[in-house]
């Protein structure tokens, strides 16, 4: 075998580099290419036609208020009344149309370009706190680019948002002059946290304080149950297997008092995968209703009847027989106080848990519609004021 | 008699099962349990008990908190939930606090012993 020059060697070595150079750029190529292609593939998944449609029978049927303006994009109009005990469905459909429509990428689906708040007349401290974190997810989505309009809006209702520090979410604050508004009632600055944050719950606390003028008795439990709904948000609304991103994992936090019938109200928002979800269908029963929760009836009497477990019974996720508690500590601060009622609302159902003169009952319902994410409500009549 | 008085040696704020379930990793019911409890019970000579002060300056406890905490002593297999009992002493002033211990005293009952492998949560986030 013949030796090799120093010089050869060299030349060699630099070729070999080379090549292994051209062989990792192809390789990155293709990987590359290969993703693009499932990106494609994923978008092409998407029925914007459907969905299009699905936007267009709203407007027929005179069920949400939307302009159309050029090149497929919208103008969404709130109803009059927000809220989630009389006004469920148009409530829900509303939160539905910005989460749906703000999530969509697809070049040819409609594009929400603006809310307008100016019809809205009344809403309830747990619809301000919904639609609060659906925009201010929207907001996120866009890299902060929303401008609020505060032009004809109800004074009430830009007092109550004011209030809720609603216009804080954005980069680009309207000037609102303070003016004092009779309103009887007084909202607490909402909390949007991460999803390990616990100690927000003592924030609330002397916000509450605040605009209570006294000390909440049974705080106690109130905490235990604030601690506990978001020890569930980190454990079980997100989980890992699905694609929400760490920015979107928040849970939002308020509640109002309200002067003229003594009402404190409590509100705790999730966006997550909701608790039926996230629960496993055990009983033959429920792997019954888990197959028929295909069919539209099916799937509401299954999200109710998981619900329902979950609470009562402390079905949970793991199916150890330690876990599972979180849901019924909520009910303690309701049943401590002896008057006023707990209502969980999560995708298409609701328990609600009331108590008055002692007396207490429950119910659980189901909805057509779904909300996008848990609702947890405390609401409790403070005696004193 | 050795104590823990919970408000003023651990936290005002226990929550949460795991240090995951936090994000400093502080006040869950697994720190509490093997950085406070655990060492305060194996130091106990025998026949001595260990006082928890529950009511300090404590905002609440939630259950995953209570069962991790307390419970988790059994469960893991460091003393069964009859040892566990004899050593304990739990201790409020404020009776909202009275729920607190009978949810302490039921989780204690109820774990069964060595039913789990313990396996720390402490580097599952952020490193």
């Amino acid at each position: 075998m013949k030796k090799i020059s120093k010089k050869q060697r060299l030349a060699d070595v630099n070729r070999n580099l080379q090549l292994r150079k051209v062989i990792r750029s192809t390789k990155t190529l293709q990987k590359c290419r290969k993703s693009r292609k499932k990106n494609r593939k994923s978008t092409n998944r998407f029925n914007w036609k459907m969905f299009n449609n699905w936007i267009d029978q709203l407007i027929d049927s005179n069920s949400i208020n939307i302009t159309k303006l050029k090149k497929n994009r919208l103008v969404l109009f709130l109803p009059k009344v927000m809220n989630f005990s009389d006004q469920y469905e148009a409530t829900t459909l509303h939160i539905n149309v910005i989460r749906k429509i703000t999530s969509t990428t697809h070049i040819n689906a409609y594009k929400l370009v603006s809310v307008r708040f100016n019809d809205l007349l009344e809403c309830s401290t747990s619809a301000s706190l919904v639609l609060t974190a659906e925009i201010s997810r929207w907001d996120d989505n866009i890299r902060n680019q929303l401008i609020p309009d505060i032009e004809s809006w109800n004074e009430n209702i830009l007092k109550q948002f004011c209030e809720l520090g609603f216009f804080e979410l954005f980069k680009n604050q309207p000037k609102i002059e303070e003016e004092p508004i009779n309103s009887a009632l007084s909202t607490v600055k909402y909390i949007k946290s991460h999803e390990h944050d616990v100690d927000k719950t003592i924030v609330l606390k002397h916000a509450i304080q605040k605009i209570v003028g006294e000390k909440i008795s049974k705080w106690t439990f109130l905490y235990t149950g604030l601690s506990e709904a978001i020890t569930n948000v980190v454990q079980h609304a997100y989980p890992k297997n699905t694609k929400t991103a760490d920015n979107e994992r928040y849970w939002y936090l308020t509640a109002s008092f309200n002067k003229s019938n003594s009402l404190l109200k409590i509100a705790f928002y999730d966006q997550g995968i909701g608790i039926p979800r996230a629960l496993p269908s055990s009983t033959k029963w429920e792997k019954i209703l888990s197959y028929l929760s295909k069919f539209p009836i099916g799937e509401r009497k299954f999200h109710k009847h998981l619900l329902k477990a979950a609470v009562e019974v402390g079905r949970t996720q793991t199916d150890k027989s330690d876990r599972g508690k979180g849901l019924s500590d909520m009910l303690q601060f309701t049943k401590q106080r002896k008057d006023g009622y707990l209502s969980i609302m999560s995708l298409k159902a609701l328990y609600k848990y009331s108590i008055s003169n002692g007396k207490s009952k429950d119910k659980a319902v189901s909805f057509a519609l779904e909300l996008p994410g848990t609702l947890i409500i405390w609401c409790i009549k403070l005696q004193n004021i | 008699m050795k104590y823990i008085d919970i408000g003023e040696d651990y936290t005002n704020t226990p929550a949460g099962r795991f240090y995951k379930d936090k994000n400093n990793k502080k006040g869950s019911g697994e720190e509490f349990r093997e950085t406070m409890l655990l060492p305060a019970l194996s130091s106990l000579d025998t026949g001595e008990k260990l006082t928890v002060i529950i009511d300090n300056n404590v905002e609440g406890y939630g259950s995953s908190f209570l069962s991790e905490g307390f419970a988790g002593v059994v469960k893991y297999g460091h003393m069964d939930s009859h040892e566990l009992l004899e050593k304990l002493i739990i201790q409020y002033t404020d009776p909202d606090f009275e729920f607190f211990k009978n949810r302490i005293l039921e989780y204690i009952k109820n774990s069964s012993f060595a039913s789990e492998q313990y396996q720390s949560t402490k580097t599952s986030i952020n490193g």
